[in-house]
């Protein structure tokens, strides 16, 4: 059984640290995820954009989020998954991913548990926010 | 009064099919330094009861930028997107079946609405995001608004 059947609500999950993040993950990313918008890659079109140099995606950082949800509870059980991006993630960031059990809450006769999400970088900057859904029912330990 | 092609709200994109390859799959979870081997071990997803590596919860987002690319076009350039002053606002997702590598999705986009604020130096779209499977139905249905920051 996995440890989030039995949470209680405060509950903090295990936390994703990743970085700091560096031009290679970001022409990684790019290639991985295929999104090629150049504003991420390449430093003389974020320049003409008026930007002081690439940042990273935003895709990056709720990869990231994603992870400290479904490494507790399995993807297997996760429902909804949502982030709001609230600033940008420059070179050089290192990126906290937090996760809190914040209530119970049943959805088509199905127990939840909703998360509360947030990625944080080194200067104390919120670069994400957001929420989950994870089934506490019929669970399969994926 | 904006830069997004306004026309195409209510528009919707046919479907597209993609194949949901293993190895493109594993070099993303590998990317993101994922940690949960049913993401990158064939044998490690088959014992877990898959039939191959399934896919990271975001991976959505990759599916939506394959299908564009599929179809000879660049994913924003359905609404006008203006890739200097893009900004990603907020990314949903739901879930009802996992993505599993060695089989065909299908990807359709529909332009939901357009928006503005701050006198419209910020200008929104939203955009939903259907990901199907021909039997199994709905897999995955994803949200996102872009922004154009404007100066």
């Amino acid at each position: 059984m996995l440890k989030h059947i039995t949470a209680q609500i405060g509950d903090e999950l295990p936390q994703v640290v990743f970085g700091p993040v560096d031009r290679t993950m970001l022409a990684l990313y790019a290639g991985a995820s295929r999104d090629h918008n150049p504003i991420h890659i390449d430093i003389d079109y974020a320049r003409n954009a008026g930007r002081p140099d690439v940042f990273a995606h935003g895709m990056l950082s709720m990869a990231q989020i994603g992870r400290v949800v479904t490494n507790w509870a399995g993807l297997g059980n996760l429902r909804e998954f949502s982030t709001r991006f609230t600033a940008v993630t420059p070179v050089g960031a290192l990126v906290t991913c937090r996760g809190r059990v914040v209530a119970r809450l049943e959805q088509k006769g199905e127990p939840l548990l909703k998360i509360e999400l947030s990625a944080t970088i080194d200067d104390g900057t919120v670069t994400l926010i957001g929420d989950a859904l994870v089934s506490i029912g019929e669970a399969c330990g994926r | 009064m904006g830069i997004f092609n306004r026309a195409s709200e209510g528009q919707r994109t046919k479907p597209v099919s993609v194949d949901v390859e293993r190895g493109a799959l594993v070099f993303f979870a590998r990317t993101i330094q994922e940690t949960n081997p049913v993401h990158f071990d064939p044998q490690a997803a088959r014992a877990a009861g898959y039939a191959d590596v399934i896919a990271p919860a975001t991976y959505g987002a990759v599916l939506l930028m394959a299908a564009a690319q599929e179809d000879g076009r660049d994913a924003h350039a359905l609404i006008g997107a203006d890739l200097r002053y893009l900004l990603h606002g907020t990314e949903s997702y739901e879930y009802h079946a996992p993505i599993i590598a060695g089989e065909t999705v299908h990807v359709s986009t529909k332009v939901e609405r357009f928006w503005e604020a701050r006198n419209g130096r910020l200008e929104f779209a939203s955009l939903r995001t259907a990901i199907s499977h021909v039997d199994r139905g709905d897999l995955v249905t994803a949200q996102r608004v872009l922004i154009h920051q404007l100066r």
